[in-house]
């Protein structure tokens, strides 16, 4: 008796796991393919020298986006600094130029923004530079100088809009940044936060690239 | 014996089962939407007030600010559903947060949302079938970068009984 009881209870048992189990994977199944159809991308070849393009809406992965660059022509851009001003990549020709997308809701950007701003000093007597483009520029210029200068950023700050932004790959990833070298070459391309010294070294290489063709331009 | 042979039986055929449990962090890192909306169909009493569920999952390796984050800065997870015949809605109920601070910024904690969480809203339906449609706005974030606002299409289906 006792025993029929329990082999009873033991089937009960074995046949609620395998229900839930059931449940569960279909529930699981339904949630996966809406990830699936939410991650859908179709690439749509670029003409020749061109990055390619999405389809409607679309963005590309952020593994992607921007990394394209690497070793080509930064993208030339005329944008609007805080002060009113218009500044353009092509003014600094010669000089070596961190690009670096950043927006006042990405906080990894806010972190690393206080070491853009030692680094360019300390590396200001090689012609560096820093160009921050907001990216958010919906959320107003006076929120944009606040929080810049809550940051203690003096470098200029520009107000990135949607043709930049395609340009430089689309910036689906905050912070972003491109190093470009004398020649006006992207030599690095970085997404996230890294660490100073990161940062540090691919300062450094944008400063040492294209500095022979400089001195031989010049001689 | 016999139940030994029961048992071994039991674990082999729920074995498999457990495992097709697929693993929703897989692909985390090629996300392209980084919170996902499980649309699974409710049944509530018609003429009362009920509560109908909205089940997000946030993918593995993403946080999003909750519907209240510490900064004004800080782009808040927020719903917008549109007027449904039928349908009287009151304000959505939105879970509290959890505590987040990033490895590179300890000091600052932020009130995000990880992994599941639900947003509940308080409906009085007359009889049959209803569609809520809508959308949630978030923002998300991973350990060391952060995704400019997105918005989620979100589609409420239930029927008052």
């Amino acid at each position: 008796m006792k025993r029929n009881a329990l082999v009873l209870g033991v089937m009960i048992v074995g046949i609620s796991l395998m229900l839930w189990a059931g449940w569960h994977n279909l529930r699981t199944r339904r949630i996966a393919m809406q990830q699936a159809e939410a991650n859908h991308v179709t690439l749509i070849p670029g003409k020749a020298g061109e990055p390619g393009q999405m389809d409607q809406g679309e963005e590309a992965p952020p593994e992607d986006a921007g990394t394209r660059l690497k070793g080509k022509a930064a993208p030339g851009f005329t944008l609007t600094s805080l002060d009113g001003k218009k500044v353009s990549l092509a003014d600094y020709k010669g000089r070596p130029v961190l690009v670096n997308f950043w927006a006042t809701w990405c906080g990894p950007c806010k972190v690393e923004m206080p070491w853009f701003e030692e680094l360019r000093k300390q590396y200001a007597a090689q012609g560096f530079e820093i160009l921050g483009l907001a990216s958010d520029i919906d959320v107003g210029k006076d929120t944009i100088s606040k929080v810049a200068h809550q940051a203690g950023v003096t470098y200029p700050i520009l107000l990135a809009d949607d043709k930049v932004q395609t340009a430089y790959g689309g910036v689906d990833y905050l912070p972003m940044s491109f190093y470009v070298d004398r020649n006006g070459a992207v030599i690095e391309v970085t997404a996230g936060l890294g660490s100073k010294d990161e940062i540090e070294v691919n300062i450094k290489k944008a400063i040492a690239s294209g500095m022979t063709a400089t001195v031989k331009g010049g001689e | 014996m016999r139940l030994g042979v029961l048992l071994a039986a039991l674990l082999f055929t729920a074995g498999p089962l457990t495992a097709q449990m697929g693993d929703l962090s897989a692909h985390a890192p090629k996300s392209k939407s980084y919170v996902i909306y499980d649309a699974e169909p409710q049944v509530i009493r018609a003429g009362k007030r009920s509560v109908v569920e909205m089940r997000f999952r946030v993918v593995d390796g993403f946080h999003v600010n909750s519907h209240t984050p510490k900064s004004e800065l800080l782009i808040p997870t927020k719903i917008t559903l549109q007027p449904a015949t039928g349908v009287k809605a009151e304000a959505a109920e939105y879970p509290a947060g959890t505590p987040f601070s990033f490895s590179f910024n300890p000091k600052e904690t932020l009130d995000v949302y990880a992994g599941d969480f639900v947003v509940k809203l308080p409906v009085i339906a007359s009889a049959g079938a209803h569609e809520i449609d809508g959308t949630m706005r978030y923002q998300a974030c991973d350990h060391a970068a952060c995704y400019p606002p997105k918005n989620l299409p979100v589609q409420l289906i239930f029927t008052a009984k």
